[in-house]
């Protein structure tokens, strides 16, 4: 069953068009990871789903409903987790969680133990009378997870939900979304962190200028660039390389450098190692270690966006 | 159902024991030192300090030196002091060092004062007291020569040394200044709320709760009007307790009929607030929070917040006319001073056609907004 149809969905800013007949389908119980980069036009999807922003054309429809005619019915059975923190820091935990189940329609008793539930899935119960203020990154994430699940909603759209937060939170969210998506909820899960997408989603999508241009599981995804070989060089220092002069060399397509870590994209076909290696003695750096790489995600998307995820 | 859900968690903010006390202590402290302040421009009486008057009259016997005599000892016993003075120079000497009220010298030609004119109301007595002296002693003379008709005494001398007296018929109560206060710094606080008024949306999109409230499966409206009511119902509690300090902690008044006095504030406060979101939705900048500023400084100073405002034909007394406050103003002194209605019904029914009016522009451009 399709929880999500998105057809030909456009949006335009004026004369900026952020969103380009961008069609998708997400099936019930799956982890759909949205990838793009800054102003791809995913957080517009987004909104659009979640009835924030008004739609220029094409239809969204949510479990069979088209969320333009039934909006009462689409914001039901969406939970929304924002990027920034979206809750009110003069007001306890579970009075966030509680006002927010509420305008879902919840009252009385069965607001009061789903409010204890999110707050427990989060693991807030005990902080459930204290001020968010008091809290932590990471509690302050798990709180605004906690107010959007309180009402069991059939989608839930997690737009970067682990920014800024230290390692324990994190894998306490993840695992959160995995046992959220075991419960039964559908997931719509964006992040800057691609081993993250690669951990959890079972679905990707990479979004560009308003556009998919890729869509599918990781091996479909990865299997888009057969024909390309990852080589991965660890240098002593990389000061003074220069990325430019790697990139004209023949066949290679992608120069990237984290720390002293390099990472180049190279068509399969082309032998060009011993021009790499030459270029690279040849601006005195000194090479520690060198490995093929298997393609992954990172490399999936700077081959078809021609830029980092993080840029 | 929801838009009071929205109302209640407006309250939330009330817990805050700083925001409590700054809503409260503002306003309270600005009566109390206004208060104090302006006491003697509000009074009808006036303290008068000691009153030295220096003097030159004849010596001896004569009907003007009698009168004269007669005359000091009354004006002593009202404590008015007339000494005998050494010559012109040493008199005016002494008016100009501030040592006398003035000096007078009296001859059978008349008599000539010199006054302090910095010693306003002292200076105004003598020369009430020497203008009476004067006024009798002539009538006494004209009166001497006929001496077959009424004689009148030069100065009686004894009691009744009340000079000049004035009776009021049913002279209406006037505010003092801490009651003056009272009501002017109630309704400039309660202007001000239009600032924070205009904050009403920007801190949801601030907090990006107002991605949260949309998302959720109730209209922008119910979050509009939720918000507005929380901020009504809010702002009246604290309009209300400020009120209620300024009466049984300062004794200001208030009158007798404070349900009336609350309904007139609460308009006020509607008044507010809409103008405040009407600001904020029609320039949708930062520019907003300063037209609201200056507009608040306008009409707190043509509605009387700083002084009180003499109807006199002036320019600033016909411009005060259209200020908002001068209409609340006056409607509760009216009522608080008149037990009348009238002017107090006039000021609610203005306050509330213009939050109509004012939140009607605001919802028109809500429904053209994508958000909120």
């Amino acid at each position: 069953m399709n929880v999500l149809q998105i057809n030909q969905l456009t949006k335009k800013f004026g004369d900026f068009v952020a969103v380009d007949r961008l069609s998708l389908t997400i099936k019930e119980g799956e982890i759909f990871g949205l990838l793009g980069a800054n102003g791809a036009g995913k957080s517009t999807v987004i909104n659009m789903v979640a009835s924030l922003l008004r739609v220029t054309g094409g239809e969204i429809e949510l479990l069979g409903k088209n969320i333009a005619k039934h909006t009462k019915f689409a914001k039901s059975n969406i939970g929304i987790v924002p990027q920034e923190l979206a809750i009110y820091e003069d007001m306890t935990a579970c009075e966030n969680v509680k006002f927010f189940a509420g305008l879902y329609g919840l009252r009385g008793k069965e607001l009061r133990s789903r409010a204890e539930e999110a707050l427990a899935f989060t693991g807030l119960s005990d902080k459930r009378d204290s001020y968010p203020r008091s809290f932590s990154g990471g509690m302050k994430r798990r709180l605004n997870i906690a107010c959007a699940i309180a009402h069991r909603p059939k989608l839930i759209i997690m737009d970067e939900p682990t920014v800024g937060i230290d390692p324990q939170s994190r894998n306490y969210i993840l695992n959160s979304v995995k046992k959220l998506n075991e419960m039964g909820s559908t997931i719509i899960y964006t992040s800057h962190y691609m081993e993250e997408v690669e951990e959890l989603c079972t679905r990707i999508a990479i979004i560009d200028h308003g556009k998919i241009i890729a869509e599918g599981t990781k091996a479909q995804l990865k299997a888009i660039i057969t024909n390309q070989k990852d080589i991965g060089i660890e240098l002593r220092s990389a000061e003074g390389l220069q990325a430019e002069k790697l990139k004209r060399i023949a066949g290679v397509n992608t120069v990237m450098l984290e720390g002293n870590v390099l990472s180049i994209g190279s068509d399969a076909e082309v032998n060009n190692l011993s021009s790499i290696l030459q270029e690279l003695m040849a601006s005195g750096m000194e090479i520690r270690s060198m490995a093929a790489n298997e393609p992954n995600l990172e490399t999936v998307f700077l081959t078809l966006t021609g830029r980092s995820l993080r840029d | 159902m929801n838009m009071w859900r929205i109302a209640i968690k407006e309250w939330a903010t009330l817990r805050d024991v700083k925001m409590i006390i700054m809503m409260l202590a503002t306003p309270v402290l600005l009566i109390l030192i206004m208060g104090t302040a302006f006491t003697n421009s509000f009074n009808g009486s006036a303290t008068v300090g000691e009153i030295r008057v220096l003097y030159e009259a004849p010596d001896g016997e004569g009907a003007l030196a009698e009168a004269w005599g007669r005359f000091i000892r009354d004006a002593e016993a009202g404590g008015v002091r007339f000494e005998r003075g050494s010559g012109a120079e040493d008199g005016k000497l002494g008016v100009q060092n501030k040592a006398y009220t003035g000096y007078v010298e009296v001859t059978e030609a008349g008599l000539r004062y010199y006054g302090n004119n910095r010693s306003g109301i002292e200076d105004g007595i003598v020369q009430g007291l020497l203008a009476a002296f004067a006024d009798r002693y002539k009538l006494a003379a004209e009166a001497a020569k006929d001496p077959s008709g009424p004689q009148i005494p030069a100065w009686p001398g004894g009691a009744g040394a009340d000079y000049v007296q004035e009776t009021a018929i049913d002279a209406p109560m006037q505010p003092r200044a801490i009651d003056y206060y009272a009501i002017a710094m109630t309704t400039l606080i309660v202007m001000y709320i239009a600032l924070s008024a205009g904050l009403f949306i920007e801190d949801e999109r601030k907090r990006n709760t107002a991605v949260r409230l949309l998302a959720a499966p109730i209209s922008k409206m119910d979050i509009f009007a939720g918000k507005i009511l929380g901020m009504l119902l809010a702002n009246t509690a604290s309009i209300i307790a400020v009120v209620l300090i300024s009466k049984y902690m300062f004794g200001a008044n208030w009158g007798d009929n404070l349900w009336m006095v609350f309904l007139v504030l609460t308009t006020q406060i509607a008044f507010a607030l809409s103008l405040g979101i009407g600001v904020s939705y029609m320039l949708k900048s930062s520019a907003a929070g300063a037209v609201t500023m200056t507009i608040i400084q306008l009409v707190a100073l043509f509605g009387g917040s700083y002084h009180r405002i003499a109807d006199d034909g002036t320019w600033f007394s016909e411009v005060a006319r259209y200020s908002p406050l001068r209409w609340t103003n006056d409607g509760l002194v009216h009522l608080i001073y008149s037990d009348s209605y009238a002017t107090a019904s006039i000021a609610m029914l203005i306050n509330i056609g213009f939050s109509v009016l004012l939140l009607a522009v605001a919802v028109a451009a809500l429904r053209r907004r994508e958000g909120l």
